[in-house]
């Protein structure tokens, strides 16, 4: 909400008689104010001592010792030897690792995919003041609350296909062999994880659609939009910061999922739901093998980094503008 | 098979018949860790301060006293009450640490090569030590018990020899006996007009009636995949002897293409394909109860499991142990090089020594204790089947004394005991066998696939 160059706002409802004119003294002045204030007292470097010493010393240098540990061939006897490139070359010729991204990626676009509709719906109705509304919004926080490995032991035995629910209903699930398949093991991972991540979402919706102003509703009600029209035109329009907010949760998540793989899945059935970070785990805690492990967690690194700056990028989070302007 | 050890003594009085039940036992053993770890947590800042404090630990020569390493679980028990016994007498004290539950083998990798290394530790013999023996840091038994060459007599041989790396001897049998066994309901089978098969006809002729009955011939709980590799290490005894597997996972490689080796994959894609395991045992696990209790509710006849079942089925369904659980060996395969007496499965765990300890002397001593009669006894106690000689003299002491014969029987008079695969080789072998068995099972790949991933595997 900072300067005013385009009068850009929102595609709202219309002319809305209210939106337009009235924006300038009280901004103005409150930036002004903003100004100033730091011009005079201007924090000192000392300040960002505390969070830059935690971030290099729990961030930073175990990054480069993984990078370094990557050019090594260490089981974790004796001392890692150098092994140059070994670990890389490998790698690059390993299908589990290459299939491994793939799936890595495709878990996090349909985690979004499925996610996101969701968990806006969920938001913007919690947002509202009906009644029950309170107790049902406190029910689906719930998930959220719950340990990801309690959870999923919990789906596992609800979806065991001779005692769980799958035996109840054949007509919908077949045989029930759901995390003997590909395609099974891989919607059981994104149900599960919808399930549990979908109150955050919506509590990240909630709040942004309760910081609408009732202005603009009221304004669309006045030209004549339905619910439907005002959620189209008003509501959604506003909530695009928080869809970027969410959706880059979603995707730095996604990317990094491990412990719902490590027990629904174990990356099975064969190597079917390997996906990068479970990989790394393997590689590395389950054959000591550390430096292809560090490897793999380095390629990790840079694909969700990269993959992060592009969705920050495309989204415009990096330039994020406000959604309000001319209305106050 | 770390992790059905696991399950059989830690974990399965949790997995009780119902479905809900399971969680909460599952919740009740994560509270056991929890205070397990947090006890450990508090032990090792005690052990902090009095290193500190005295400038010596595990590894110090100042003090008379060496550490024993031992997976956390129930069955530490005993070694507590086998240290309490040696410390009554000895000198220099032993020193029990225990790491709790699943972690084990990962953390010993990561303290063994350390000055917090224990002098003594617990571990599965096999391929679970050769990496460490390769890397000098065990001492041999003959060393250890130079005044006693014959120490190996104290125990069953096809035990003893599984801890032994190139010849030789590096660990102690300090647990309980686990074979493979041939699992069944005798309700189920009778009711379908069969019985425990003897040959391998017999076992697709009962399958064929099963599944005629409509229930799952045999229960498998895929998600495991050591369950499903269980099949593959008996029809390889069976048909090839015990030689083929030993050639494979020493230096010849070759031994995987044999045609042995392609005649039994042959005969395990010849009962998937007859539908002897149903067509979701990859959804269904072991390790959360499911397979057992396919087994105990009447809807499979056949479950092959390590003898462990039986304490799993008691604790869940007592009712059904008592009535209809049956059990038998591996059926013969008629023309197979292997005989019919051939047991695989976990042989037992094994104490190894540490080359570097200051106390060889009292460790030998200590170790001594492992074929006492009153260890004997405390094992028995609890449902484990020690492999001493004398094991047989108090069987009838056993919590379950049929079962416990029936067993020790089985193990004395066996040609051969072959260790579990994923055990035999190293543990970085065993993500890449278990997915060989299961897309292989899951006809993912083919015998050829199969067998260029298990030549693929690092050996040493």
């Amino acid at each position: 909400m900072t300067s005013a160059t385009s009068p850009a706002g929102p595609p709202a409802a219309g002319h809305s008689p209210a939106a337009a004119p009235q924006v300038p003294p009280p901004r103005a002045a409150r930036a002004r104010g903003g100004r100033a204030a730091r011009g005079t007292a201007r924090p000192g470097i000392v300040w960002a001592l505390p969070a830059v010493v935690f971030f290099g010393l729990f961030a930073l240098v175990p990054l480069v010792l993984v990078a370094v540990l990557s050019f090594t061939s260490w089981s974790g006897l004796g001392s890692p030897a150098f092994a140059g490139l070994a670990n890389w070359t490998k790698l690059f010729d390993d299908p589990v690792l290459i299939q491994s991204l793939w799936l890595s990626v495709l878990l996090t676009g349909l985690g979004v995919v499925v996610q996101t509709p969701l968990s806006i719906l969920i938001g913007v109705w919690s947002a509202g003041h009906q009644r029950g509304r309170a107790v049902l919004a406190a029910i689906f926080f719930v998930p959220l609350l719950l340990s990801v490995t309690a959870v999923s032991v919990l789906w596992r035995a609800l979806l065991d296909p001779n005692f769980g629910v799958p035996a109840q209903a054949r007509w919908l699930f077949g045989d029930g062999n759901l995390l003997g398949s590909r395609t099974g093991a891989i919607a059981v991972l994104v149900l599960v994880s919808a399930w549990q991540y979908t109150p955050l979402h919506s509590l990240i919706y909630q709040g942004a659609t309760r910081a609408i102003p009732q202005v603009l509703y009221q304004a669309a009600a006045v030209d004549g939009a339905g619910r439907v029209r005002q959620f189209f035109h008003v509501t959604l329009p506003q909530l695009r910061n928080a869809v970027v907010t969410s959706v880059i949760l979603m995707v730095v998540g996604g990317l990094t999922t491990f412990d719902s793989v490590l027990i629904l899945t174990q990356g099975g059935p064969g190597t079917d739901t390997t996906i990068t970070a479970f990989y790394m785990y393997d590689r590395a805690f389950k054959r000591f093998d550390y430096g292809t492990g560090a490897a793999v967690a380095l390629l990790l690194v840079v694909v969700a980094t990269a993959i992060s700056l592009i969705v920050v990028r495309l989204s415009g989070y990096d330039r994020m503008r406000g959604t309000q302007e001319g209305v106050s | 098979m770390r992790i059905s050890m696991r399950m059989s003594q830690e974990a399965m009085p949790g997995t009780v018949r119902g479905r809900t039940r399971t969680s909460a036992g599952r919740a009740g053993a994560h509270r056991i860790r929890l205070a397990r770890t947090l006890a450990c947590g508090g032990a090792a800042l005690l052990l902090g301060t009095s290193l500190t404090a005295c400038g010596g630990g595990s590894g110090s020569d100042g003090k008379q006293e060496f550490h024993v390493l031992v997976y956390g679980d129930a069955g530490n028990k005993v070694e507590k009450s086998i240290v309490a016994e040696f410390n009554k007498t000895s000198k220099v004290k032993a020193v029990l640490d225990t790491i709790p539950g699943a972690d084990y083998q990962q953390k010993l990798q990561t303290i063994i090569n350390t000055p917090q290394a224990p002098d003594v530790f617990f571990n599965w013999g096999g391929g679970s030590i050769q990496p460490f023996v390769k890397a000098g840091l065990l001492m041999p038994l003959d060393d250890v018990f130079k005044d006693d060459p014959k120490i190996g007599d104290k125990f069953l041989p096809s035990v003893y020899n599984t801890a032994k790396i190139d010849g030789k001897a590096y660990g102690i049998p300090m647990r309980g006996t686990q074979p493979v066994l041939l699992f069944s309901n005798k309700k189920v089978l009778a009711d379908a007009g069969t019985a425990a098969p003897k040959t391998w006809d017999d076992l697709l002729a009962s399958v064929k009636k099963l599944k005629a009955k409509g229930v799952t011939p045999i229960a498998l709980g895929g998600g495991d995949k050591w369950t499903t590799m269980m099949w593959f290490e008996y029809l390889y005894d069976r048909i090839a002897g015990p030689g083929l597997f030993e050639k494979a996972v020493g230096s010849d490689k070759s031994a995987w293409a044999s045609p042995d080796s392609k005649a039994a994959l042959a005969k395990m894609k010849q009962l998937v394909d007859a539908g002897a395991f149903g067509t979701n045992f990859d959804s269904v696990k072991f390790t959360d109860g499911g397979s057992p209790q396919l087994l105990a509710s009447g809807k499979a006849g056949f479950e092959l499991m390590g003898s462990w079942e039986y304490s799993t089925q008691k604790e869940a369904s007592p009712d059904f142990t008592a009535k209809d659980l049956g059990y038998s060996t591996f059926p013969s395969v008629p023309g197979g090089k292997g005989d019919a007496a051939d047991l695989v499965g976990n042989t037992n765990n094994f104490y190894s020594v540490m080359k570097k300890t200051k106390q060889p002397a009292a460790v030998a001593k200590f170790l001594k204790l492992m074929y006492s009669d009153s260890f004997v006894k405390a094992q028995l106690a609890i449902g484990n089947l020690p492999t001493t000689t004398n094991t047989a003299d108090f069987v009838a002491t056993s919590s379950d004394p049929a079962y416990a014969k029936y067993q020790l029987d089985l193990v004395s008079k066996a040609p051969s005991f072959q260790i579990s695969w994923d055990q035999a080789y190293p543990p970085s072998a065993m993500t890449p066998i278990y997915q060989a068995i299961q897309e292989f099972t899951d006809g993912k790949t083919d015998a050829d696939g199969f067998i260029k991933a298990m030549q693929a595997l690092d050996a040493s």
